[in-house]
């Protein structure tokens, strides 16, 4: 079997200046564990430039490429285009409706990245239909997941040996398990999940579920793993991905 | 206080600019406002008190909020994932 790919993750690291010095030491030395990190969203606590710096100093520690997407609280200032230019140019890559590969020993890692939003899950989402208000809820839920299918599209283009999809909204309802029901709706996607099945993953990663569990599959068989930090109570987890044989 | 402060209250806390904590449940036990949910430091912990405090419950506040586990050293936890045999 082929070498994995090793793919480190978390998200909801909600930074600000109380929190410095929580990650940088842990990510210090991550090469020797992993070959990039994905942060998956809600990198700051309220989105500003100022929490921005804060997690671009504790994640500029990490010796292996850095990879974001951001999450809801990253745009609750309206600042999220002076957050990702800045995390650009600290040399970190923050996908949105993006790709982008990396070239590792064991193969090119590619990643897809979208922040996703509401919308819920097959049976139990918001439907496109009524008030204006409503039709922009649910067409936001619906074009994030176009944006993820066409990003993810275009990566193929590229040949990866394993492809990540990296959302902060759940593509699946598996790893909501433990959040009340009542806010599912507003915790992933089901389209999203789609776009993963349609387009052939072999990894989602999202963040934004605080109270759920790490583990589930999009209906397709696709593995989805929340890296919300307090949910995997580390500074991050790795997925060691073993690329398909080559057809 | 009855059920609907209790969730206006809780929504201050996620609404307002010092905390924005969308984690935080409370619930009236007897004379006890209990607090309840996780947070990643100390001082988000008093900020979410503070918002608290500022309304006047009536009650004794009972905080039973968690801290988020610091995130420690030792290795990280590696899972292997690998492809379904191809059809
Ligand atoms: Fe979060
Ligand atoms: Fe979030």
């Amino acid at each position: 079997m082929p070498e994995p790919i090793r793919v480190a993750a978390v998200g909801d690291v909600h930074l600000a200046d109380d929190l410095r010095g929580r990650y940088a030491p842990l990510l210090e030395g991550i090469s020797a564990e992993a070959d990039a990190l994905l942060v998956a969203g809600d990198l700051t606590q309220h989105g500003t430039i100022d929490e921005a710096k804060a997690f671009a100093d504790e994640f500029d520690a990490a010796d292996v490429p850095v990879l974001t997407v951001l999450g809801n609280h990253d745009y609750h200032s309206g600042e999220e285009r002076e957050i990702a230019q800045l995390l650009e140019e600290r040399g970190m890559t923050v996908l949105e409706g993006t790709s982008t590969t990396i070239e590792t020993r064991a193969g090119r890692l590619g990643v897809a990245g979208v922040k996703g939003f509401c919308l819920g899950f097959s049976g139990r989402s918001a439907a496109d239909f009524g008030e204006p208000q409503m039709k922009a809820f649910t067409g936001h839920g619906i074009e994030t997941a176009v944006v993820l299918r066409r990003a993810l599209d275009d990566l193929a283009g590229e040949a990866p040996d394993v492809t990540v999809a990296l959302s902060h909204f759940a593509p699946v309802d598996d790893t909501l398990l433990g959040e009340p029901k009542e806010i599912w709706p507003f915790l992933g996607n089901y389209r999203l999940g789609e776009a993963i099945d349609e387009a052939g993953v072999d990894l989602a990663v999202h963040g934004h579920a605080h109270a759920g569990r790490e583990k589930g599959l999009t209906p397709a068989g696709v593995p989805v793993r929340n890296v919300a930090q307090p949910v995997i109570q580390a500074a991050f987890r790795v997925y060691d991905v073993v690329p398909r044989r080559s057809a | 206080m009855n059920e609907q402060l209790a969730r206006d209250l809780e929504c201050a806390i996620a609404t307002d600019p010092r905390t924005h904590e969308l984690g935080i449940h409370l619930q009236v036990r007897g004379e006890h406002l209990v607090v309840s949910g996780e947070v990643a430091s100390e001082e988000r912990r008093d900020m979410v008190l503070d918002v608290i405090r500022e309304h006047d419950t009536g009650l004794e506040i009972a905080d039973h909020i968690m801290l988020s586990a610091e995130p420690g050293p030792g290795g990280p936890g590696h899972e292997r994932i690998v492809p379904p045999p191809s059809s």
